[in-house]
């Protein structure tokens, strides 16, 4: 009992680890720029589809096309910045939520049209591998990619607290006319928060190829747990957004252990729910709106 | 914009080409008919929350789903007739709208169109669930009683268009009561900005949760025509996601926030997908290819939608006659 329990509690911790690249991604996006991304599974897929094809085209494994998949989502998160966000900024909440809704739509369907439902896996060395620590399994592909989502979570802390940009994206979060009047470019700044965010969401793509399938909607099971997590972890918090990233990774687990295979779903969206009925500015961080 | 008795005559023109459309096409023209209808009715009932009151639901396939399930449960475990099931369902539905708002009204923006989701969401995953309940993942096919009108079966498919056609009438007449009364302008007061509304003293709760009552239980009458239009229900049909996006995307395609526009935004897309499929065939994706981008374009270039592009096209036509009328004494 004790031991599925463990069990149950790492298997959540491990894909808590990558449910966090997710949420910091959209926490990122929503504190500095203000629009919430739904379209931020999409490009959890277009991450694993890019580790996909280099894997099955090139035979480069999924953790070295980390290095493709996170600059050029970066570049795309730029481009999603400057020439469709910016548009919509400050024009109320319908454009703002259904531009990147319709983004999202857009990106699911064309993947689809384009390389069709399947399920594309990519078998790697270390993907049934497994360490056992007593009587708790522990996959090493899953392993890799908490280690790995981990250091990238603390190096984007080390780069908003310890770098010029960085500093100058939390102004722009905190006070963007204030920003713009100390001489920050504030459309520069959300550009690079929001191909950060879009970096951090490939590499959770290329992070999970060894051990999850990609499809077109794949996205969508990554971008609900992502909102969870950042309504839970307060909005626009990051720090927020990861520790209630691994505690909905928990949850989830539990929830399959216990409950049945077909209710961690169900037990994330009750939380979700609850919390929206108990504390709905988040469990941390107070009353930021 | 026009006067009232050109507004009436083109109203009974619409409404005569709308009664004789089923009696001059084909079996394949009523079906793609009876969606359109279908959806600009789930349209304006979105639109009551989402356009107005600017509440912008991403969740309405939970009342869809519920008045489904309230008259299939009834007709094939009581023997209900479907015709008493769907004011069942759509009470289902605004009962269930009542805790759902309690939670959800608590956000704002995004964050309410997220929760929304998770409402519709869970509904699903509760009917997967529990399937000693509602038939779980499978479904059930309704009974087949051959042309039964009392319980809303019909041989041809006229009787479900008309029927359609009278729930699309029904929710433009309450939309334009409501439009008409002070709960529009109360409406249209909280979808500008909350916090003044309630500053001149609007109780922006209360009118969200009444507003929100009505387009769940139109909603949710939806829920069970459709049912009983396609004999069968199962939960990934009822709680559909694409139930709640089509809402919204007729919406705001046709025009957010105004009498015609979810009608306006149904044609359009319907037509097109039509017209797509029998060009392409079925192929997956297509069709949600063709909304987003049609999407993205309105919310970039014409945020008035369809509505705005064509009042603005006849505004023009008539400044142009007007200005031509004017130009000879200002010249001369």
């Amino acid at each position: 009992m004790l031991a599925t329990l463990a069990q149950a509690v790492v298997n959540g911790l491990l894909i808590g680890g990558v449910y966090a690249l997710v949420s910091i991604g959209v926490t990122l996006i929503f504190g500095v720029v203000k629009v919430v991304n739904f379209a931020q599974g999409e490009f959890v897929m277009l991450g694993m589809y890019i580790s996909f094809f280099l894997a099955t085209r090139a035979g480069i494994d999924p953790l070295v096309s980390l290095l493709v998949s996170m600059p050029v989502l970066f570049v795309v998160g730029v481009l999603l910045q400057h020439f469709l966000i910016r548009r919509v900024l400050g024009l109320g909440d319908m454009p703002q939520i259904f531009l990147t809704f319709a983004l999202s739509l857009l990106l699911m369907n064309v993947m689809l049209l384009l390389f069709t439902a399947d399920y594309r896996t990519v078998h790697t060395s270390y993907t049934d591998a497994a360490i056992d620590i007593g009587p708790i399994y522990v996959s090493v592909a899953k392993l890799i990619a908490f280690v790995v989502a981990m250091l990238l979570s603390g190096a984007l802390w080390v780069f908003l607290h310890a770098t010029d940009l960085g500093k100058a994206m939390r102004a722009a979060a905190q006070k963007p006319e204030v920003a713009m009047l100390m001489g920050i470019n504030t459309n520069r700044v959300f550009c690079v928060a929001v191909g950060v965010s879009l970096a951090l969401a490939g590499a959770a793509g290329s992070l999970l190829m060894p051990f999850y399938p990609a499809y077109p909607m794949v996205g969508q099971v990554f971008v609900l747990m992502a909102f969870v997590a950042v309504v839970l972890g307060t909005l626009g918090n990051v720090t927020g957004a990861l520790v209630a990233s691994l505690m909905m990774g928990v949850a989830e687990s539990l929830g399959i252990q216990f409950i049945g295979a077909d209710s961690g779903a169900i037990v994330v969206f009750s939380m979700l729910l609850l919390t929206l009925a108990v504390r709905p500015n988040g469990l941390f961080g107070g009353w930021a709106r | 914009m026009m006067r009232p008795r050109a507004s009436v005559l083109w109203l009974g023109v619409l409404v005569a080409v709308a009664a004789v459309l089923p009696l001059v096409s084909g079996a394949f023209a009523i079906d793609i008919f009876i969606r359109v209808l279908l959806f600009a009715f789930i349209g304006v009932a979105w639109n009551l929350m989402g356009g107005y009151a600017k509440q912008l639901s991403l969740g309405h396939a939970a009342y869809f789903g519920l008045g489904a399930y309230t008259s299939t449960l009834l007709e094939i475990n009581h023997g209900v007739s479907p015709w008493i099931g769907m004011f069942a369902g759509g009470l289902v539905a605004a009962l269930a709208s009542l805790p759902i708002g309690a939670l959800c009204f608590r956000l704002r923006g995004p964050y309410f169109a997220i929760a929304t989701i998770a409402t519709a969401q869970v509904l699903m995953l509760l009917f997967l669930k529990f399937r000693d309940f509602a038939w779980g993942a499978e479904g059930t096919t309704l009974p087949n009683l051959g042309d039964a009108p009392l319980m809303m079966q019909f041989d041809g498919k006229a009787p479900y268009y008309y029927i359609a056609l009278a729930l699309l009438a029904s929710g433009l007449g309450i939309t334009r009561l409501i439009e008409r009364s002070w709960m529009g302008y109360y409406l249209v007061a909280v979808g500008e900005d909350e916090d003044a509304a309630e500053a001149v003293g609007v109780n922006a709760t209360r009118i969200k949760r009444h507003v929100y009552l009505i387009s769940a239980f139109l909603t949710g009458l939806a829920g069970t025509f459709y049912v009983q239009y396609i004999y069968f229900i199962d939960p990934n049909t009822a709680f559909s996601f694409n139930v709640s996006v089509e809402a919204a995307l007729v919406s705001i395609v046709g025009g957010i926030g105004t009498l015609w526009g979810p009608v306006l935004g149904t044609v359009l897309l319907e037509a097109t997908s039509a017209m797509l499929q029998s060009w392409l065939g079925s192929l997956g994706g297509v069709q949600l290819t063709l909304y987003s981008l049609i999407l993205i374009a309105v919310i970039l270039w014409r945020p008035a939608g369809l509505l705005g592009v064509l009042t603005e096209a006849w505004d023009r036509i008539v400044h142009a006659r007007a200005a031509r009328v004017r130009e000879v004494p200002l010249d001369g």
